[in-house]
């Protein structure tokens, strides 16, 4: 086993919101399964700051600071960041960043489908570093914590939220009909030529409490 | 400006390198050296980035290497090419050069195809990529309207494989002095003698070790060459 707080500490003064290290082998396909160490990348989403720029950023930092090191790693850049037309861009999709987010024990995936933060809810964005470095691991988190909230479901415009409770023993369960979820955005594309919604963030409790805690520029 | 023999192996070097160790930055750093020294870019593009190819095949093989890295190391590959090439001089080696590659219809696998692709383009083939999910009429009339030497017809699924004999069988009966060759998981060498296939390939890593093989053979005709002159 190999010790991950020192990379912890680097990245955290680089600006990484949050980050733990999990064991993701039973999320990963034949592929890659040889890299089974997750290490999960969260920034706070800001809007005056480039989210996305930083995270990669933050990416890059521990892909350099593993293979220095002599270690294998794979950058899964964040879902909104995809170039397309690489060759290692086919293997993205294999990897989910909720998946490696609760291994890591950051969270777990809410009623609304997003992962779930205590302390900043679902107002992160996410990017997984895989590696075949034996970093010792967080503890996951392996069951849902909405308990019987029920706002996101209620408040959905599209009426795509089920209201099941997540649960990593289970990992098919269809948590959102996605389908209606994307229609909505379409049709607001449209209208509008964004395709925006995040009500379900939006409302839930655990963002807000991040949104006043972060909001007013403070750090703790 | 003209550059001495040691940065000459020192661009070498870091192309090749920046290959096998998957440093995008590093084989652009490299390309750009090379044209602002004036090498030749052909030298560059063989003696440095396929030479890192060569290794990475080898890596593979020894599973040192597995599939991610090798798309790492095709997209690295690509960020120095897309820089050389368009300083290559056409190399002359007595073929026209040119191919159809795709996947055939009712597939839509297609790394190993582009891994192949990656390698045409690279030996300075002319590559008339149609894709995948390909109708097969579209193989047999891309072919006759480029007068492609090659054809490569690639399939990761038994259901879509079945459409590569009939391809196979409209192309040989239009123009016989075509090449084919077949990849994917369920072709076989036999299937490629039944169906009157010149080559085939299993997966992925076996259709880059083909086209390294191909490359590596047209690169030794570029040195013998050479020589000659």
């Amino acid at each position: 086993m190999m010790e991950s707080g020192a990379l912890k500490e680097y990245l955290k003064n680089e600006g990484a919101t949050l980050i733990g290290v999990g064991d993701v082998t039973r999320a990963l396909t034949g592929e890659i399964v040889h890299l089974n160490r997750g290490i999960s990348i969260a920034v706070n989403k800001n809007l005056n700051t480039d989210t996305i720029g930083l995270l990669l950023k933050l990416q890059q930092l521990a892909v350099t600071w593993l293979r220095k090191k002599g270690f294998k790693a794979l950058l899964i850049p964040p879902d909104s960041d995809r170039k397309v037309d690489k060759f290692i861009s086919k293997l993205y999709r294999l990897v989910s960043h909720k998946a490696a987010a609760t291994c890591s024990g950051l969270g777990w995936i809410g009623k609304n489908g997003l992962l779930i933060n205590r302390e900043y809810g679902s107002k992160l964005t996410w990017g997984t570093v895989l590696t075949d470095a034996p970093l010792e691991t967080d503890r996951p988190v392996s069951e849902s914590e909405c308990g019987d909230c029920e706002l996101c479901v209620k408040h959905c415009p599209s009426g795509a939220l089920k209201g099941y409770l997540w649960s990593m023993g289970d990992p098919l369960k269809e948590l959102v009909t996605y389908e209606k979820c994307r229609s909505l955005k379409e049709e607001r594309t449209v209208l509008s030529g964004k395709p925006n919604c995040g009500l379900c963030s939006m409302i839930c409790p655990y963002s807000r409490n991040g949104s006043c805690r972060t909001g007013s520029g403070v750090e703790n | 400006m003209m550059i001495d023999e040691a940065k000459k192996k020192e661009i070498l070097d870091k192309l090749k390198n920046g290959v096998i160790q998957y440093d995008e930055d590093a084989c652009k750093e490299g390309a750009q050296e090379a044209i602002g020294g004036g090498m030749d870019a052909n030298e560059a593009i063989f003696d440095g980035l396929v030479a890192g190819m060569e290794e990475v095949g080898r890596l593979f093989e020894a599973q040192e290497y597995f599939v991610p890295e090798i798309l790492m190391c095709a997209d690295a590959l690509y960020a120095g090419l897309d820089i050389l090439k368009p300083h290559c001089k056409q190399m002359d080696l007595g073929v026209k050069g040119s191919v159809v590659i795709g996947t055939v219809e009712g597939d839509v696998h297609d790394i190993g195809k582009n891994l192949v692709k990656m390698m045409f383009d690279v030996a300075g083939f002319h590559v008339y990529d149609l894709g995948r999910d390909v109708p097969l009429d579209k193989f047999v009339e891309e072919q006759l309207r480029t007068d492609s030497e090659l054809v490569c017809l690639s399939a990761m699924m038994t259901t879509s494989m079945i459409g590569m004999p009939k391809v196979i069988e409209k192309i040989k009966e239009k123009n016989p002095e075509c090449l084919i060759m077949i990849g994917g998981a369920p072709t076989s060498k036999e299937l490629a003698d039944k169906w009157g296939a010149d080559g085939y390939a299993a997966d992925a890593s076996n259709a880059l070790k083909e086209a390294i093989k191909m490359v590596s053979f047209l690169k030794k005709l570029r040195d013998e060459k050479m020589q000659k002159q």
